[in-house]
């Protein structure tokens, strides 16, 4: 699973990266609009050591603030499980606060928290929480009757029983929406330091922008797509390890 | 009856195809540009907004579009991919271009002085001298060309990087405000002058640390073309670049001072009239060239010095000969 991940993305920036340069060459612009592959490759080896630690601390931060995120969603999730009045207004304000696009709040959160280490998670978490939410709410509030029913007959279902058998049948649903959350919490994290942060590949992209050295973007743009196909494939792995122990 | 019927639908057709054909060849007697701008529209482009609500665009047979810019915005790029005829650009992202072979050209430079400039509080920090920069907090954006311009200003002054303390420059001024940062970058004729009053205003006077004055001179925005334009269609060029260069002439005349307050608060309506004024009255000696000069002259001394500057902090890996893209345009 982890190999496809990666070939499957060394072929995608292979594909957009063969269609840049095939502009390039057939409208004959210059390095400064599309960077030529001999450019590529000597920048390449400039930033590469450097945008390595770059974006491991980007995922760092990703990781952290997924983690936060899912545990997060999982408790609201649970909570906003039942036909009461609480569940129905937990899913109203899932689905209302996330039409406020995160972009227009960093700037809020920054001034507030800094360009630090938090302001980074917090916006990395929020844009990871909110399909996440949607996702636990839809999967808890589902019932399983065929199981349920024998121990709500028995006088035997607790909360806890419910949630896990609940969790237990949707296991593929749970762990294929926690990987792919995983994007969405890079993107995140991204996101907080192109906007305002002094650390991570996204400071670095915009000082590459601010540079107009799209040889930069481009190499950034690899190592982030490198670095989220590894972490997806081991969630993924990790996923269906806890399948197994879990079927024993 | 028919009859009539049928002349009065004639003399319609017949107006109507002459009303048309007149408008056709009004606005292909007009020649369409597309004029890239460096920043969003405000006081820094006073000239450009005059040029076009004066009319001496349309005077000179052109039908501009002013297209504002931003910081995804590069006029540069733009030239190259057709999205514009002339921009404005400033002299490192130029320099930038032509050592990727990019084809651009310089036509004309509107900033004799870099605006740009490090406020500080008057009544925390003592600039006698550059030397004086020694162990502060200075404000800078990594990567952007104040970060060059403050590196060279602090090697003239024999200041090693460890003597200072860069700080990231962010969206907001909280850090200046709250005097964590001692030097902040700004643009001395926009922000510097809204920043200024208000710290004024509140009892708490600033100063500018302008490099130009340390003889640093590192040109700020001029007009670009691309060579294939200047080869093409030079009196297009000619004729873009004297109605432009009009319209920085009228900025420069007292005169005008309301006309041009007006036009740019139709674009930046957020900034108050007054301010305007302070912003007009800070960027025309910004624009003045020197005794002898005209508008728009090209400092090439100054272009070899930001050549020179980039090359030093290894912005270009090397020498681009940059004065064969300045091709100042006699009007």
């Amino acid at each position: 699973m982890l190999h496809r991940r990666i070939y499957q993305f060394l072929l995608i920036y292979a594909l957009g990266l063969a269609g840049l340069l095939a502009i390039k060459y057939a409208v004959g612009l210059s390095d400064y609009v599309i960077p030529g592959a001999t450019a590529l490759w000597r920048t390449a080896g400039e930033v590469i050591g450097r945008y390595s630690g770059d974006v491991l601390d980007t995922l760092g931060v990703a990781v952290v603030g997924q983690v936060v995120s899912v545990l997060l969603a999982l408790t609201i999730g649970i909570l906003g499980r039942r036909t009461t009045w609480f569940g129905s207004f937990i899913k109203v304000a899932a689905y209302n606060v996330q039409a406020y696009p995160i972009v227009a709040i960093a700037p809020i959160i920054f001034i507030l928290l800094g360009d630090g280490f938090l302001s980074r998670l917090l916006i990395a978490a929020m844009i990871c929480y909110f399909p996440l939410l949607l996702a636990v709410v839809g999967i808890m509030s589902e019932p399983v009757p065929a199981v349920e029913h024998f121990y709500r007959q028995t006088g035997r279902m607790r909360w806890q029983l419910e949630v896990k058998i609940r969790a237990f049948e949707n296991l593929s649903k749970l762990t294929t929406v926690i990987a792919g959350s995983a994007t969405l919490a890079m993107a995140g994290t991204i996101v907080a330091e192109f906007i305002a942060a002094g650390a991570g590949i996204g400071y670095s992209i915009r000082i590459a922008l601010y540079q107009s050295d799209l040889a930069k973007i481009l190499v950034a743009l690899f190592m982030i797509g490198i670095t989220l196909s590894v972490y997806q494939g081991l969630l993924e792995w990790l996923g269906q390890v806890v399948k197994r122990v879990w079927a024993r | 009856m028919r009859k009539h019927y049928r002349k009065g639908a004639v003399a319609v057709y017949v107006t109507l195809a002459a009303v048309f054909l007149w408008w056709d060849m009004a606005s292909a007697a007009e020649q369409k540009v597309a004029y890239r701008l460096k920043w969003l529209i405000n006081m820094s482009t006073v000239g450009d907004i005059l040029a076009d609500s004066m009319g001496f665009f349309k005077q000179a047979g052109l039908a501009v579009e002013l297209k504002a810019g931003g910081p995804e915005r590069d006029a540069v790029r733009e030239l190259e991919l057709g999205y514009a005829d002339f921009g404005v650009a400033s002299a490192d992202q130029v320099i930038q271009a032509a050592a990727k072979g990019a084809p651009v050209v310089v036509v004309a430079q509107l900033f004799q002085v870099n605006p740009l400039q490090w406020i500080y509080f008057k009544d925390k920090v003592h600039l006698a001298s550059p030397a004086d920069l020694k162990g502060k907090r200075i404000g800078v954006t990594f990567g952007k060309n104040d970060e060059i311009i403050m590196r060279t200003l602090l090697a003239r002054a024999g200041i090693a990087d460890d003597q200072v303390r860069l700080a990231s420059v962010r969206l907001d001024y909280t850090p200046f405000y709250k005097r964590q940062v001692d030097l902040w970058p700004v643009y001395a004729n926009t922000q510097g002058v809204e920043i200024g009053r208000k710290l004024s205003q509140a009892g708490e006077p600033v100063g500018f640390l302008n490099p130009g004055d340390c003889g640093v001179r590192f040109v700020a925005n001029s007009v670009v073309t691309s060579e294939r334009m200047i080869a093409e269609h030079p009196e297009l060029v000619r004729r873009f670049v004297a109605a432009l260069l009009q319209g920085w002439r009228a900025a420069l005349d007292p005169a005008n001072t309301e006309t041009a307050i007006a036009h740019v608060q139709r674009h930046d309506p957020d900034t108050p009239r007054d301010i305007l004024k302070a912003q007009l009255e800070a960027t025309r000696p910004l624009i003045q060239p020197p005794a002898g000069a005209a508008v728009g002259w090209i400092d090439t001394p100054a272009w070899e010095q930001t050549e020179q500057i980039m090359l030093t902090h290894k912005q270009i890996p090397r020498p681009v000969n940059v004065t064969r893209r300045l091709r100042p345009v006699k009007e």
